[in-house]
């Protein structure tokens, strides 16, 4: 079996590694302390301390901190309980008039404003593009990952969590709150 | 004691696997423990006999399709159905051709017709499992001393299917009687050798019966071919040995693909909406209930459990369309098995990922579940949702790798499938339809760590070719003028998809003009996908165009510019190059064109470019740059959007101060114009509610998702406070 080293998956993030060399990572038995490497890596790189539980995206993590799971952002930014879309923390920038869609779509590239819009989440701490959502109106926003995180430490990983949270997705608490 | 029936084999299978997990109760790989080496050589061996069938029948086949597409696949099977290993070829199909030979079981087909060495049977009807009419499933039992071991299967996509238009991609289908020719689970020959009133239905209901009747005949041989070399298998390493390792194969994979979701995964729910346009409306259709846009809803929501258990669901799927794009459910699951095998059970390909994961079924009268309200829905290219509906997979196996670290295994959302087909009289004065395999090389997803690939990846099959420009001229009445890498064509991200390319025809040759449809085998022409994945736009919709009645003719002898390429979006070559008294420079695609194209017509077709991940404001300066000395990407898409300010030395130079500058500054500019969602979410609710600014279309399949998914309408209500009886 191959093995791969801090600094391959290093280069792997950064676009660098060669290519004979990833294809050797792609043939090979997996190393089984990937995620080890890659939650040590990211925690070298971003400027905060907490503990990184799961990076949902290469710009958005899952910490932990004093018992509470929260989305935050490379920058520091933080979008709440990780059981609500973070998206509804976010800013947003709706492309849905032929003018917002031809600064990116020109001409005949473009799509029908009447039938999709482009929704562009961005991160109200370092205005990093975060996720982009091409749908027609009315469509909610994708809660992309809803991770169960305490069968994931204590079943796969085999090392549970201090604490506990119960695997449920409280975005429509949230949305309720605001209805009322 | 009495061999147990194939039925009773299969109701034995399931007992087992319910109780132990395991395929076949197998809850060890005995084979495989005591000889791996034998093992893993007897399934190379297997595998290589399934190839070797593949060339041989597509040689024998004399159809573009196969010959130079390859569009065709073998595969061995257990007795029971499921695939062992298969060809290369389109693997969308073994998940169907094992459903075909299990349904043969499951009718009692053991008991009438029989089954007997040398037996044929077919199946290309959707209402039994069938895919589209042009894929025509075969198997063939083989037998070893008197015993049933195993089949050998083939599928191929013939010419025409004698459907309502010319060729194989009906997607202007209005319903199953307009599908063409229907083999529903029949057998089709004995002894190795069609009946003679099988020809003679293909000779009376295709357009090609030569074409079609060449395939069939490259189906039978190939499958021969299999069932000859299996019997050398079994003569080497022994019958027992053949029974237990081909059950093991299956077993294994279905464990691979298991370990693979618990070692590289994270359980926990997924969400992927999806979108596609058939937008028909005062378009050239069949039937009147044809003239409508219509908007398809492919949500995908994935459930993966503590046991690493994989569930998908389609709630929310709107409902059954007038056209050819609906497709029956156990289609649907084999295109998931292609999708799967791409991405998490590719060590060995067969059935055995299926074991894997579940498909709630979908919503009755949905497009991906049709018949049980709909009983007539055509399936002319049911491929066309469904592949759609697949991209999501590649995205949503993507952000799960991330998570885990396997940054090398991720990839972004796939590219789309836009056909060409020609019908009519060729060079050679003989009548032809069919399709180019134009739309057979696609750009490649973006990867982790890099960008796709350009013009070598296609959905249904690993073994992408558009086929040779000059054998294309051979067959079709048409001309090359270019073939060209597309610019900007793969999304805008941090790394971007593999670029498509822009076919340019003249129609050169025919004596009699020839139709064209640019068709939908899964396509956009409104809108853009949703694979925005981490902050990348989506690629933009499919823009094919046309000319009919040209001055090519003139330009050619006076030696002026032709075209040869699409040119810049607002100013197409078509435009400015060509004059046409119809000239179709943004027409909605798909279409079928209204008048027969004739010599010297043109036609830009292009195929398109995969989807890119990550902010375009993070893409490497030097890639940029990069791209914009190829010609594969804009100046402006280069400064605006990913915001890569360059200087001019002979060719272009990344600016790196200023390019810091800028993306700085884009970055405040994003900040100052978005608001916060509960502020957008406020307005919006109310532009939902007045349904402003939507189409019909849009208004139309939420009305039928929310019908045929009352979950999923009660959720979407909910989120935008609409009250409990609203409508769209
Ligand atoms: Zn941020």
């Amino acid at each position: 079996m191959a093995e791969f080293h801090k600094a391959d998956v290093e280069k792997l993030i950064d676009g660098v590694l060669p290519w004979p060399a990833v294809q050797d990572m792609m043939k090979s038995a997996k190393d089984t302390d990937r995620f080890d490497k890659y939650i040590e890596i990211l925690q070298e790189r971003v400027p905060w301390d907490e503990q990184i539980l799961l990076p949902l995206t290469p710009s958005l993590f899952i910490i932990a901190r004093h018992g509470a799971r929260v989305v935050k952002c490379r920058c520091g930014h933080e979008f709440g309980d990780y059981r609500v879309n973070w998206k509804l923390s976010a800013l947003i920038h709706v492309r849905d008039d032929e003018e917002s869609l031809s600064k990116v779509y020109k001409g005949r590239e473009m799509p029908d404003p009447t039938w999709v819009q482009v929704r562009e989440y961005i991160c109200p701490g370092c205005g990093a593009q975060l996720e982009v959502e091409a749908v027609p109106r009315g469509c909610p926003p994708d809660f992309d990952f809803l991770p169960d995180l305490d069968t994931f430490y204590r079943e796969w990983l085999g090392r549970p969590l201090p604490d506990t949270a119960q695997f449920k997705d409280l975005t429509p608490d949230l949305v309720a709150e605001w209805r009322a | 004691m009495a061999e147990p029936t194939l039925l009773e084999q299969l109701r034995s299978n399931e007992k087992a696997f319910e109780e132990t997990g395991n395929l076949f109760g197998l809850q060890s790989l005995p084979r495989k423990e005591k000889d791996p080496g034998t093992y893993e050589a007897v399934w190379h061996i297997l595998s290589n006999v399934c190839n070797l069938a593949w060339e041989v029948g597509c040689k024998v086949s004399s159809s573009p399709i196969a010959v130079e597409g390859g569009d065709a696949l073998w595969a061995l099977h257990l007795p029971t159905g499921e695939a062992i290993c298969v060809s290369r070829g389109i693997t969308a199909h073994p998940g169907l051709l094992a459903a075909m030979i299990r349904n043969f079981i499951e009718l009692g087909y053991e008991e009438y017709p029989g089954f007997n060495q040398g037996d044929i049977f077919e199946n290309n009807d959707p209402h039994y499992g069938g895919i589209h009419s042009p894929d025509f499933d075969m198997a063939m039992p083989i037998f070893y001393e008197d015993k049933l071991v195993a089949w050998a299967s083939c599928v191929s996509h013939v010419s025409d299917s004698g459907s309502v238009t010319p060729g194989s991609v009906g997607f202007l289908n209005p319903d199953c009687f307009s599908d063409g020719i229907c083999i529903s689970m029949e057998k089709v020959g004995e002894n190795d050798a069609f009946y003679p009133w099988y020809e003679k239905r293909v000779r009376s209901r295709t357009r090609t019966p030569d074409f079609v009747m060449g395939d069939a005949r490259g189906r039978l041989a190939g499958c021969v071919a299999l069932r000859e070399r299996v019997h050398a298998v079994i003569d080497k390493y022994g019958l027992d040995f053949f029974v237990d390792a081909t059950k093991e194969y299956v077993e294994d994979s279905r464990r691979y693909a298991v370990s693979r979701v618990r070692t590289q995964c994270v359980p926990g729910r997924i969400r992927k909406s999806q979108f596609k346009d058939l937008a028909m409306k005062g378009q050239h259709v069949i039937l009147n209930k044809q003239d409508v846009d219509c908007l398809f809803n492919l949500p995908m929501e994935v459930e993966i459990d503590a046991d690493a258990g994989v569930r998908f669901s389609l709630r929310g799927a709107s409902g059954t369309v007038p056209f050819g794009e609906n497709i029956s459910p156990t289609a649907l699951k084999s295109g998931l098995l292609n999708g799967y095998s791409h991405i998490i059970g590719f060590d060995m390909f067969n059935s055995g990922p299926e074991a894997s994961w579940e498909v709630e079924t979908a919503p009755a009268g949905s497009w991906a579940n049709p018949f049980e309200v709909d009983y007539t829905a055509s399936s002319g290219v049911a491929w066309a949702p469904a592949v759609m509906w697949m991209s999501n997979l590649y995205e949503v196996f993507g952000r799960l790798f991330q998570m885990r670290g396997f940054v090398e295994e991720m990839a972004a959302g796939a590219a789309t499938t836009m056909t060409a087909e020609f019908a009519g009289v060729t060079q050679l004065g003989y009548y032809l339809a069919g399709l180019t395999l134009e739309q057979a090389s696609n750009g490649s997803p973006a990867r982790g760590f890099t960008d796709g690939e350009n013009s070598a990846w296609c959905i249904y099959t690993p073994n992408a070719d558009f086929g040779n420009a000059e054998v294309t001229e051979l067959y079709y009445p048409i001309m090359y003028l270019g073939r060209n890498i597309e610019p900007d064509s793969g999304g805008y991200g941090r790394f971007r998809g593999g670029l498509g390319h822009t076919a340019v025809w003249m129609v050169y040759g025919t004596p009699s003009g020839i139709e064209y449809q640019c068709g939908c085998a899964g396509m956009r022409s409104k809108i853009v996908s949703n694979h925005g994945m981490y902050g990348a736009y989506p690629t933009w919709p499919d823009a094919p165009s046309y000319a009919h009645d040209t001055n090519v003719q003139e330009l050619i002898e006076a030696q002026k510019p032709l075209i040869h390429e699409r040119g810049p979006a607002t100013k197409p070559t078509i435009e400015t190059n060509i004059e046409a008294a119809d000239l179709q420079a943004n027409p909605s695609a798909p279409f079928l064109t209204r008048e027969l194209l004739q010599n010297y017509d043109i036609i830009v077709h292009p195929i398109s470019g995969a989807q890119a991940m990550g902010d375009p404001l993070e893409r490497d300066p030097e890639s940029v740059v990069e791209d914009l000395n190829k010609g594969w990407t804009s100046p402006r898409v280069a400064s605006e959007i990913h915001g890569v300010q360059t200087t001019m030395n002979g060719e272009y130079v990344v600016d790196s101060v200023a390019t810091k500058q800028r993306r700085s500054e884009i970055r405040e500019e994003r900040k100052a114009r978005a608001v916060p969602f509960k502020e957008w979410w406020d307005a919006e609710r109310q532009k939902v509610a007045a349904k402003e600014n939507m189409a019909d279309a849009v208004c139309a399949m939420w009305r039928s998702s929310m019908q045929l998914s009352p979950e999923y309408g009660a959720e979407l209500r909910s989120f935008w406070d609409l009250p409990d009886d609203f409508e769209f």
